[in-house]
């Protein structure tokens, strides 16, 4: 070979955006052939939209039945006949409930029970009777749902027997209630359902990132370790464009993963037949355009700040406990609203993840959506995701991290 | 043309290189003979300026390694220590990703796999995925895979280490065959008798040093041995270190 040959050889080296697509490629290629975890991932992915909105629909309809039941759990029922008399005639089932009922509703699986003394009819001659309610409030059971009817049908019974005992009397029940208020409750059940909507994009924005992490992983820190990582820096390739196509390459993994959830969500939502969901959750294009839009920068830089600290990681086990810790942050996130009681706030369309759900939500719910709730995440995550690719390309200049730390 | 100047390099306390200077001259042969942990994986990283050099100079073809690092890789083909493959794409795949990372354009590239195919007798893996091949053919890989671009200058750590005897056979007319091309071929090795068989220079290296360098029969007449076993054994200096471990043991 002469001087000339070579010549020839390093005018031909590809353009940066050349060798970016020739590694992204690759990378596509060689993941897409680990079949088994490629149609876990993809299966999974599909799956989870139906299995979320029959989950949610199930709830629904759960909770539509219990508010159209008007039934009522009453312990002691031969004490108070006037009472059960009254249930009757408001068009209440009253039922028995079961011998240890205490011990269920702690547990969750009874509804509120209403429990009456023996000398309930005795006291309540006197003015003084009382009526115990068993129920828990610190679960999502069955009795902290049943509860509201039962407060109402006593107070109501009450209000009876009061205004009977002043008619008796000759006074006028409006005298003792100048006042009336009447209950109109315009959330029904599925606007409490709507409350329910964020695990919609919780799912999706955390399936994506989490199906991706193998790749994630395995793009430096397995390359690293099979030995292939020092063979291809010998190469006249630039550490950026090597690091760019790699992260190119997981940005189409991971957001492949997103929208086969999306499709999944809209597939179940068109043809599944979920009367309950109907009422609560119709799509329009738009709102899918608009819950793309917000994915579409989130999954890159996700992915490729979890490639990050996988790089930091010695070996693969090593960058899969820093990127696992990572999952669970990104998993709480929706936690942290929910417990702070924090409401659409501006700061945080600053924070991944809690952005994208806050700004998601508001288009499933059919609220308002401006430019700076997209503007500010895609920021944000632009600037993660360049932050990302600079931290690795730092660190493959780093001899410790190419060839292992000692 | 491969020249080396005063190399240095400290990891630490340790000067794993210590004031390197050779030359490896177009269409021969050199060996860098040295036992482990003399300093040629080193050596041979800082010649793919895979490490930064530390101090002194490389120049390959006359490209300053140090100034000029991405021209320098250019030019030559480097086989290290590390020779790790894509275990999901096929033997073919491995070494056309390479290829298309120099620009190497495809109707060239391929011609040559198919080369290496037949020097290397590559034919029935070629096409295979590479999960599962045996060091030898994992080895062939890696080689076709580094010299795909047809380098001027090949340099390769250890190459025979691990493989049989088809395998080494196979590369060692792979060697001869670079050489009588005119291009410039190193390769280090801590086995005598390869380096004896092959090389037209070699250069023996002990503790970050170079000890010796010239023609088989110029290391013979200089250590006074007669073997090149010996000469190699006097001229690294392990022969004055065995009896001082023994006192230590002792």
């Amino acid at each position: 070979m002469n001087t000339t040959n070579q010549k020839n050889v390093a005018n031909r080296l590809p353009s940066r955006l050349q060798t970016i697509f020739t590694v992204a490629r690759k990378e596509l290629i060689d993941h897409i052939r680990d079949k088994r975890t490629i149609i876990m991932v993809f299966l999974l992915s599909i799956a989870l939209g139906p299995l979320i909105l029959m989950g949610l629909g199930f709830f629904i309809s759960n909770m539509e039945s219990k508010a159209e039941r008007r039934e009522i759990f009453v312990q002691g029922q031969e004490h108070a006949p006037e009472l059960m008399n009254f249930l009757q005639r408001q068009d209440f089932r009253v039922m028995t409930p079961k011998a240890d009922f205490r011990a269920l509703v702690e547990a969750g699986k009874h509804d509120a029970v209403l429990v009456i003394p023996k000398d309930f009819s005795q006291k309540l001659l006197q003015g003084e009777a009382k009526l115990e309610l068993v129920y828990d409030d610190t679960r999502q059971g069955s009795s902290s749902m049943t509860v509201r009817p039962i407060r109402n049908a006593v107070r109501a019974f009450n209000a009876e027997l009061a205004s009977q005992r002043l008619i008796a009397r000759g006074v006028a029940p409006g005298v003792l209630q100048s006042i009336e208020l009447t209950d109109t409750n315009l959330g029904s059940a599925s606007a409490r359902a709507a409350g329910l909507l964020w695990i919609i994009p919780w799912v999706t924005l955390f399936g994506c990132v989490a199906g991706a992490m193998a790749m994630a992983i395995d793009l430096v820190a397995g390359e690293r370790e099979r030995g292939s990582l020092e063979p291809i820096l010998m190469n006249p390739i630039s550490r950026d464009a090597l690091v760019v196509g790699k992260a190119l390459a997981l940005s189409v993994y991971s957001l492949s993963i997103a929208l086969l959830t999306l499709l999944g969500f809209a597939l179940m939502l068109k043809y599944g037949n979920l009367p309950s969901i109907g009422t609560v959750l119709s799509l329009s294009a738009a709102q899918y355009a608009g819950f793309i839009i917000m994915v579409a920068t989130f999954a890159p830089a996700m992915t490729v700040l979890m490639m990050a600290l996988g790089t930091y990681g010695r070996n693969f086990k090593e960058g899969q406990t820093y990127a696992n810790y990572f999952l669970q942050v990104i998993a709480m996130m929706p936690f942290i609203t929910l417990i702070g009681d924090i409401k659409d706030a501006t700061w945080q369309l600053f924070v991944p993840m809690m952005a994208q759900l806050m700004v998601v939500t508001r288009l499933l719910r059919g609220e308002s959506v401006d430019f700076m709730h997209y503007a500010i995440p895609a920021a944000i995550n632009v600037a993660i995701f360049v932050g990302a690719v600079v931290l690795i390309t730092r660190l493959l200049r780093n001899e410790k991290i190419i060839f292992g730390r000692a | 043309m491969i020249e080396v100047k005063e190399l240095r390099k400290q990891f630490g306390a340790v000067a794993a290189v210590d004031g390197v200077t050779f030359t490896a001259p177009s269409g021969a042969i050199t060996g860098l003979l040295g036992p482990n942990g003399a300093g040629k994986t080193t050596t041979i990283r800082m010649l793919g300026s895979l490490i930064d050099i530390g101090s002194g100079t490389i120049k390959i073809d006359g490209v300053d390694v140090g100034r000029e690092p991405e021209n320098a890789r250019l030019v030559c083909g480097i086989l290290t220590d590390a020779r790790g493959l894509y275990p999901r794409l096929t033997a073919r795949e491995n070494i056309r990703y390479y290829a298309q990372i120099r620009g190497v354009d495809s109707s060239r590239s391929e011609a040559t796999i198919n080369r290496f195919v037949e020097w290397l007798d590559m034919k029935e893996i070629i096409n295979r995925r590479t999960e599962g091949f045996s060091q030898g053919e994992r080895m062939k890989v890696a080689i076709a895979r580094a010299l795909v671009h047809e380098p001027s200058t090949v340099v390769l750590d250890e190459p025979t280490n691990g493989l049989d005897v088809m395998t080494t056979r196979a590369l060692r007319q792979l060697i001869k065959r670079l050489r009588a091309e005119g291009r410039t071929v190193m390769f280090s090795s801590h086995i005598m008798q390869e380096v004896a068989a092959l090389c037209d220079e070699i250069v023996i290296i002990a503790r970050g040093k170079v000890s010796a360098q010239g023609t088989t029969d110029a290391l013979l007449a200089q250590s006074g041995a007669e073997n090149l076993e010996d000469a190699f054994v006097r001229l690294a200096g392990i022969e004055e270190e065995a009896p001082s471990a023994e006192e230590t043991f002792a």
